[in-house]
């Protein structure tokens, strides 16, 4: 046994050590100095006439516009990984967004790459470039433009995407179809009807009808039974319950929690944060870890933030599929268990509802631009919190919560967002 | 098995075994003999306490159905003709879930908490793929039988459709869109024919006959090697088996034939390079043959015991003098110039490989400037005549064909100003003649 370094005893001491070390410091974790001082987007289309570049350019110029300060004041950008884009990857990884857009005051950058979850990661990484001193401002940019990248390569792209290639992919199995099984699997286990689990999408697309930088922006929204009419990709999921894929990007600039106060503007502040990772590939997803670990990483969050479920104003939670959001919703304990469907159905979601929830409408209400949707969903926690939400403003936000998720589900990032 | 076109696990060095025993019949589960945890998807060190100390269990077969899908729709081509096709987790007695497809039952009949049993579907000479069947034998469907059953669109992969074309390229051009030219498209294998090719030239002729605008169609080869070497030794090995060999010649073989000679527009061969056994017999059905001279050629099937089987035998003699055919299919030369050929009578017209593409061209544009309607009549009429009917057939049938052909409205039309006027006709007649003579 090479490797067996009698594993439980060091995890043991190690354990006792970083408990210690966390104690000494005081609860660092609960210590967030974050704040978006400014967002820009260009609305999720089909632009095959539009290099990524352009869209960089509007989006980020927008976003430090929007913040009120000058392009040399960013000190560090830190871009969200383009999936399926391997020549622009390049690009980004190499340093060629703060020379193009001429940001003089830049003195580093670096892309982040956890599928879904990049944004997150790109606002931690903005923590640490702040906290050390490197930078006051961070310039957090995103871009997709699908429409252009030839179809063989986004098939396969798209094909193999979370799932392993030795023990899913020659079975056929494909990003729908493992969506598909949980979707079975949580209607069997819950009661949920086909009728509830549409709802779901009607919600998402009330929602998105009301968002400007939405595919489906004034768009007829579709009811439970257009959605249930709509073929059927993989049962139970039909097209209206899968994405439609767009272009587009966003941008977002953070500093510190001080810096956001002086300039006396609205802004979000990150208040909270937790996490769980549970697998790479839902063949080996426990579904208990699953769940639990939906619940606890969002308790930890709100503990965080030192507030309860009950203050959270708006769930603007990013699940890509409609099947995550009554799982989310039941596992948090927002409405008993197998009666998220019903919440879905009679309102509560909706706009004007008791409960906002997931206010762009998620991948299935924004069309998905890859890992932009959670960078969307961040940019709209912010406008929400700045009250530049539009129609879909919802009235005196104090709390925002948030999450985004990578790959095929394999973490949970839980975040939570104040005014103040 | 060896054609099979899904993809095959990408096997990593510590799952080896687990793949050896699916050509057994095994299914195989890891577990450490350390800590004595199941593993699954099998790991080089145990996941728990990294122990290296693996061995493997054979497992039962027996599981449950945790969760499934029916997938009907948005999946990759080469999955396309297994659709609808039934995934689904299983948990197996001995406590390890895994992905696989529910085989040889009703799609409507799968549920969760279904008891099932593995199978194995045998893909590459490496491995397996353990799929699971209904433990309740009323609910099994008999598995298809791949000899008698198996599509030409299983076969080739996925449907073809010019969109989704690997093998050939489908391009109509030329003035008003007149001339469809169908490029094999396999240069690095000399344009070897395999059954994604033959799919698609199926699909690609029959396709082009609803292609109004277009009068002829060219069949040529990519590359400068060769127009068609025939089959590929890829598909060789699956004719080793009596059935499959027998569909090879009477569903891809006497289809593309079929598909070429009854296209119903004048299929012109551009044979540019080596045309060999199956590329020969392509060039037989088409309407016209045009060689490069450089080109060689010949059917080769004789030398391994065969005999031409996509129409060789038929289509060559009655191409030519009988005993010139035989020789060709005797022989098994592979190095017929072209000019031999012609000689021989076999081809429309050689020319220098210097002009090829120029004479080519010339050809296909005047005869693409003729009416489509006229030209795929004539072809229609000729080919009945040469079948072998008697001369009174093969008269009622031209004399048939120009009466349908002169009554056509738009021929009327001219027709109508030279009913008001017949001197028109004939000074328009005399005209013609004059400018051709003085050419």
């Amino acid at each position: 046994m090479p490797w067996n370094c009698q594993g439980t005893t060091w995890h043991g001491l190690l354990s006792v050590h970083l408990t210690a070390v966390a104690e000494e410091k005081g609860d660092a974790m609960s210590k967030k100095n974050l704040a978006i001082i400014g967002v820009g987007e260009v609305p999720t289309g089909t632009y095959p006439d539009r290099s990524p570049w352009d869209i960089i350019y509007e989006s980020c110029i927008a976003a430090v516009r929007d913040a009120g300060i000058h392009k040399n004041d960013v000190e560090g950008v830190i871009a969200v990984a383009p999936q399926a884009q391997n020549q622009l990857a390049g690009e980004i990884s190499f340093g060629k967004i703060p020379e193009e857009l001429g940001l003089n005051g830049c003195r580093d950058v670096c892309t982040c790459n956890a599928g879904g979850a990049s944004t997150s990661n790109c606002l931690r990484l903005a923590e640490q470039y702040i906290e050390s001193g490197l930078a006051k401002i961070v310039l957090i940019p995103h871009v997709t433009v699908h429409s252009t990248i030839p179809v063989p390569d986004l098939i396969n792209f798209f094909a193999k995407a979370g799932i392993d290639l030795q023990w899913e992919y020659p079975f056929g199995n494909t990003y729908n179809s493992i969506i598909a099984m949980m979707t079975r699997r949580y209607m069997h286990d819950s009661g949920t009807t086909d009728e509830e689990m549409a709802s779901i999408v009607v919600s998402l697309r009330k929602w998105a009808a009301l968002d400007p930088n939405s595919i489906f922006y004034k768009k007829k929204v579709p009811s439970v039974e257009e959605v249930l009419s709509s073929g059927m990709v993989s049962s139970p999921l039909h097209k209206r319950e899968c994405n439609v894929l767009g272009d587009g990007g966003g941008a977002m600039i953070v500093t510190s929690a001080e810096i956001a106060k002086k300039m006396g503007k609205p802004a979000a502040y990150k208040r909270g944060e937790s996490a769980r990772y549970f697998s790479a590939f839902t063949t080996t997803r426990n579904n208990d870890e699953f769940v639990n670990g939906f619940r606890d990483s969002t308790r930890e969050a709100l503990d965080d933030a030192g507030i309860t479920k009950d203050d959270i104003d708006i769930w603007n939670t990013y699940l890509a599929y409609p099947v995550c959001h009554p799982i989310f919703m039941e596992a948090v304990g927002l409405c008993e268990p197998g009666q998220a469907g019903k919440m879905f159905m009679n309102g509560d979601t909706w706009p004007g509802g008791k409960m906002p929830w997931s206010t762009i409408g998620d991948a299935v209400g924004r069309g998905h631009t890859g890992s932009g949707v959670s960078m969307a969903t961040y940019i709209e926690t912010a406008r929400q919190l700045m009250g530049k939400a539009g129609e879909k403003q919802v009235p005196d936000v104090k709390y925002v919560f948030q999450n985004t998720s990578g790959g095929s589900g394999m973490n949970f990032i839980a975040t939570v967002w104040g005014r103040e | 098995m060896t054609d099979y076109q899904k993809p095959i696990p990408a096997i990593q060095p510590w799952t080896r075994e687990f793949w050896n025993a699916t050509k057994q019949g095994k299914l195989l589960i890891q577990k450490c003999q350390d800590c004595h945890s199941m593993i699954f998807f099998p790991k080089k060190v145990c996941p728990e306490c990294w122990s290296d100390n693996l061995c493997w269990q054979e497992a039962s077969g027996k599981a449950q159905v945790y969760t499934y899908t029916t997938q009907m729709d948005m999946v990759e081509p080469k999955f396309r003709a297994d659709l609808p096709y039934v995934i689904a987790m299983v948990d197996l007695e001995e406590g390890i879930r895994m992905t696989t497809r529910i085989v040889n039952c009703n799609p409507e009949d799968v549920t969760i908490g279904m008891n099932v049993h593995v199978v194995f579907e045998d893909i590459s000479p490496e491995c397996s793929l353990p799929m699971f069947q209904p433990a309740d034998e009323t609910l099994r469907r008999l598995p298809p039988c791949i000899d008698e059953c198996e599509s030409l669109a299983t076969r080739s992969g996925s449907p073809v459709s010019p969109d989704t074309y690997e093998t050939i390229i489908y391009d109509i051009g030329g003035k008003n869109g007149a001339v469809c030219t169908i490029t094999l498209n396999r240069p690095s294998k000399y344009n070897a024919i395999n059954y994604r090719m033959a799919a698609e030239l199926i699909d690609a002729f029959r396709r082009v006959r609803d292609e109004s605008s277009v009068g002829v169609v060219v069949l040529t080869g990519a590359g400068e090697k060769a127009f068609c070497t025939g089959g590929d030794l890829e598909i060789f090995p699956s004719l080793c088996e009596h059935k499959s060999s027998l569909n090879w010649l009477s569903h891809e073989g006497l289809d593309v034939q079929r598909a070429i000679s009854g296209c119903e527009k004048v299929v012109i061969c551009k044979i540019n390079g080596h045309c060999l056994a199956g590329g020969l017999e392509l060039a037989l059905s088409c309407d016209l043959i045009y060689a490069r001279e450089s080109a060689m050629m010949g059917a080769t099937e004789i030398n391994m015991g065969l005999l031409p089987g996509w129409g060789g035998t038929a289509r060559l003699p009655r191409s030519m003098p009988i005993f010139r055919a035989r020789e060709i299919i005797f022989s098994g030369r592979k190095d017929y110039p072209a000019k031999d050929m012609y000689d021989m009578g076999l081809l429309t017209r050689v020319f220098k490989d210097d002009e090829f593409e120029e004479q080519v061209e010339t050809v296909v544009k005047n005869i693409a400037s003729k009416k489509p309607e006229a030209l795929r009549m004539g072809k229609e009429i000729m080919a009945r005549s040469v079948d072998g009917c008697d001369i009174e057939t093969a008269l009622s049938v031209e004399r048939n064909g120009i009466q349908w052909l002169t009554y056509a409205p738009d021929v009327q039309k001219m027709m109508e100003g030279f009913r008001q006027k017949p001197s028109d006709l004939l000074a328009r007649q005399k005209e013609t003649n004059l400018r051709s003579d003085n050419k």
